[in-house]
């Protein structure tokens, strides 16, 4: 019995619906510095801690009377604010200090290229991961539903560009890039980003390659799985080739870690960051990237190792991501001073939400609010603290701190003052300029 | 009883197992709608010993002494990705992925030799009444590792399992017909101290390895608590209980299990009086998963004209149902004696997104579009060329060998296009589609047009590049 044409290729009855029209990304080839004045580049990359950060961990407020006494094991006294080589983590004459393993991401903040902005969170704060994340990624605090906030601004201010113009560095889009008309690729090795075929008949390459471009061309009704599909599809073989010659260009002095030199999420992150160094040095439209490290939820064993009954505060599952984090973004940084674009990048942090001050039996602590994020670049004017941080003495009635800066004036800040958009189309109201970008 | 048609059966094999080829399709055809479904949910009943042998020969920790590190995390993929492919009891496979997935655990943070057992104990449990399975998945010691029960003490609870146990393992945030909240903050904080003490030890014992769950009493919050407005001195199992009976948990799981076998739910009220209807049957029928499952696969929903081919493919679903499907082979190897081993299932389907036994955090994988990424696109492709091209039939590995394509193609382009999508489906694509894979046939090296005949060379060539394309099409993409 022959069937009628099916729901996938008709209208999706998904709720999440993305209609997509072919993107202009690899059409005519990359651009390759044709007409790209790299003065005027504003490379924004975005570091995604997955997880629910512990900010109190990370921005130490150690003149917090609370604090002691909400964190007997995990909390840090001020003599304990140093890195392994006995620097102060100390942050200037403020009342805070940086988590002991963020050794390098002191020295951007004393040398004014990091920012931190404490206290950052949003009303009625959501503790479930996938909500606050759907709610961070689409700047809609009502429910997290729609498209991302960088899926809009890429919409506004990306569609029509050829080349390369937005890449996300993993297996999966995260809802921040989340757009209805164009397409970002996702890459997580440069190795296996090509469209391969059989290698005893190399003669047969071109007609595979063309059967494959014929059919998944075809024409497939808005909002269908299938028009999705065979986009993302053309996309991936056609930027492919493309991007493996673009990158095969890089050179660099700088040394991203490997086997043997640190540990494995040390290592991953920083060649994480490496792939961005890869893209955003040898093409030159790619100015928006976006990055994740996972781990962050730690409900038990934050600090420490098995060998210390995890109280270690030098050792252990936080430290080491912060370390991640803090070496990655300088070896990323040295990379970008290296190839003259040092005044063109911005990078920014963020997490779902951050942790409760009140540490539990396990040695970590349950999901909280408001935490501190980072911002680091030379444009930004850095060296100082922006926010407010949240009293450990006037808590909400889940225990939890009260924020002070709503993530999106964050956001509003980056588009407006780096991204040259407008931050109140793409985030739908008016948010304040927190200042450090001046 | 209603008739069950090619069409149908296929649709049936694909959504409850790993797709079939002709004959299992046929014999399930045959069955009707209710047999069919009876034979595939009664799986007890279907002979597996040969997979069952196949098993002993290829994994050393099947035959005591057992050893932990056997259970490594290669291992417990390879053996999963063996049963997936070769088990006849393709329901129970299907269910306990199901459950794997609305469970989801990791091998981030368990261990491996814990996420294999707790795979034994979804399988077990599978199609038992909800209440029975929940208990067992949170007694079980990967859930009690994975959300910190066994550091959830008395005075200082955790609430890692009380959140996500009625987040995501019972009613969902808000209850999915009337979108109210199921629960408050404190009910979270309540629910915690219910589980306080939960542990579980070890015990090795001629050559084997079980693990008991009890209650460390000193370490149990045994105080009265409030739970959805009721104070009692509420035990972990009552919490259970509890749970598991409410309205949002009947519709939170059929809404899990509409969008896992049957098609993505909308909000319209039409899809919110389908749960309602399904939400009936699992509420009055002792919380059933077997009578709910039953009812849902029989059902003229399942049947729709929505239904087919409405649901992107889960990786697992996509290389595991190319060999089936296909008629292709999965050797899996044997380690017994230090011999070579395969898993190249495993690894393309984590790089497609899919890791078993390492789902991404405790809300499982994203499907459907979640699945699509420029990245993972490329992999499915990749897997694609992998398997057609591999020409090494003696090693462990995946491959479909020259006779078996051989048996598939036929004189003209025209019947061997179509021969294919129906093997590899059936897919339902249009008349331009598949003449553009009728000309690929009919191109030669450099784009000169050649004649076609299904001679050997041909079918090693042009016939494996066919095969190669067609699981390029945006329909293989689809389930």
């Amino acid at each position: 019995m022959p069937v009628n044409r099916r729901q996938f290729i008709k209208r999706s009855a998904s709720a999440v619906s993305l209609s997509l029209v072919l993107p202009k990304f690899w059409m005519g080839g990359l651009a390759r510095g044709q007409g790209i004045d790299a003065t005027s580049r504003k490379i924004f990359v975005v570091i995604q801690m997955a997880g629910g950060n512990d900010g109190l961990n990370t921005v130490v407020p150690f003149t917090d009377s609370r604090y002691a006494a909400l964190r007997p094991i995990l909390g840090f006294k001020e003599s304990e604010l140093k890195d392994a080589q006995g620097n102060s983590m100390i942050l200037g004459s403020a009342p805070f200090g940086l988590n002991p393993a963020m050794t390098e991401m002191k020295s951007l903040y004393d040398s004014g290229k990091a920012a931190i902005i404490l206290g950052v969170g949003y009303p009625n704060a959501n503790l479930s991961h996938f909500l606050s994340t759907d709610i961070w990624g689409t700047a809609n605090t009502n429910g997290g539903l729609g498209s991302g906030w960088l899926g809009r601004y890429a919409d506004q201010k990306l569609l029509g560009q050829s080349g390369l113009s937005a890449v996300n560095i993993g297996g999966s889009l995260p809802k921040a890039l989340f757009a209805n008309k164009v397409v970002i690729p996702s890459i997580t090795s440069f190795n296996a980003y090509t469209y391969q075929t059989d290698e005893r008949f190399r003669g047969d390459r071109n007609n595979q390659i063309n059967t494959f471009h014929a059919t998944n061309t075809r024409d497939f009704p808005v909002d269908s799985f299938a028009k999705a599909i065979s986009e993302a599809g053309v996309d991936a073989a056609d930027g492919a080739a493309q991007l493996q010659t673009a990158i095969a260009a890089y050179t660099s002095t700088v040394h991203y870690p490997v086997t043997g030199e640190a540990t494995a999420q040390v290592i991953s992150f920083a060649n994480t960051m490496k792939m961005v160094a890869q893209i955003v040095t040898t093409i030159p439209e790619a100015n928006l990237l976006y990055v994740q490290i996972g781990g962050f939820d730690h409900h038990s064993q934050e600090i420490g190792t098995a060998a210390d009954n995890y109280t270690n505060k030098t050792l252990g599952q936080h430290a080491n991501l912060l370390k991640a984090v803090s070496l990655g973004v300088k070896l990323f940084y040295d990379d970008m001073v290296e190839h003259g674009l040092a005044d063109n990048v911005v990078l920014m942090t963020w997490s779902e939400f951050g942790r409760r001050p009140n540490e539990n039996a396990s040695h970590g602590c349950d999901h909280g609010t408001g935490a501190p994020l980072l911002v680091v670049g030379n444009p930004v004017q850095g060296g100082k603290l922006y926010g407010e941080q949240p009293s450990l003495s006037d808590l909400d009635s889940a225990g939890n701190m009260k924020f002070k800066v709503d993530f999106r004036s964050v956001y509003a800040t980056i588009l407006d003052k780096w991204l040259g958009a407008d931050s109140q189309s793409v985030l739908g109201a008016s948010f304040g300029n927190v200042g450090f970008l001046g | 009883m209603a008739s069950l048609d090619y069409d149908g059966a296929a649709h049936l094999m694909r959504r409850m197992g790993f797709g079939g080829n002709p004959d299992e399709i046929d014999d399930l055809a045959s069955r009707g709608r209710e047999g069919a479904v009876d034979y595939m949910i009664g799986y007890n009943q279907i002979d597996n010993s040969a997979m069952d042998s196949l098993l002993l020969q290829s994994f050393d920790f099947l035959t005591p002494p057992v050893d932990n590190n056997q259970l490594n995390n290669g291992e417990i993929r390879r053996w999963w990705f063996t049963r997936l492919v070769h088990s006849k009891r393709q329901f129970e496979e299907k269910m306990t992925l199901f459950w794997h997935n609305h469970f989801a655990t990791s091998s981030s943070k368990v261990q491996d030799f814990l996420m294999y057992n707790q795979n034994l104990t979804l399988r077990q449990y599978a199609l038992d009444r909800f209440d029975t399975l929940l208990l067992k998945v949170a007694q079980d010691p990967a859930m009690l590792v994975w959300l910190d029960g066994t550091t959830n003490v008395l005075g200082a609870s955790n609430e890692n399992f009380g959140r996500e146990l009625q987040e995501l393992f019972t009613m969902g945030i808000n209850d999915v017909v009337t979108g109210q909240p199921n629960y408050t903050e404190q009910d979270v904080k309540e629910i915690a101290r219910a589980f306080t003490g939960w542990r579980f030890n070890t015990v090795r014992q001629g050559g084997t390895i079980t693990y008991n769950f009890f209650i460390q009493a000193n370490q149990h919050d045994n105080t009265s608590k409030t739970i959805y407005g009721q104070t009692l001195n509420f035990s972990g199992e009552d919490v259970i209980t509890l749970v598991s009976a409410r309205q949002a948990t009947a519709r939170y799981l059929v809404w899990k299990l509409f969008n896992f076998f049957v098609y993505p739910m909308t909000t319209s009220s039409a899809d919110k009086a389908t749960i309602d209807k399904f939400a009936t049957i699992y509420l009055n029928n002792n919380h059933s998963i077997k009578t709910l499952v039953r009812a849902i696969f029989t059902s003229d929903e399942f049947f729709s004209d929505r239904a087919f081919f409405s649901l992107v493919k889960q990786p697992v679903e996509l290389v595991v149902g190319a060999i089936r499907m296909l008629g292709g082979v999965y050797n899996p190897g044997s380690n017994i004696n230090g011999g070579r081993t395969s898993n190249t299932l495993s690894t393309s389907a984590r790089n497609q997104g899919q890791d078993l036994f390492g789902p991404p955090d405790v809300a499982g994988w994203d499907f459907n579009l979640g699945w699509v990424s420029t990245a993972t696109m490329l992999e499915r492709f990749n897997f694609a060329n992998t398997y057609v091209n591999n020409r090494n039939t003696t090693n462990p590995g995946i491959f479909v060998t020259n006779d078996q394509l051989k048996s598939i193609t036929k004189g003209s382009t025209k019947k061997t296009v179509k021969r294919f999508f129906t093997r590899l489906g059936p897919l339902d694509v249009g008349g331009d589609t598949r003449k553009m894979l009728q000309t690929y046939l009919e191109t030669g090296d450099n784009g000169q047009p050649v004649t076609y005949v299904n001679d050997d060379a041909t079918v090693d060539k042009k016939i494996r590049g066919l095969v190669h394309q067609v699981m390029c099409l945006p329909e293989f993409q689809s389930n």
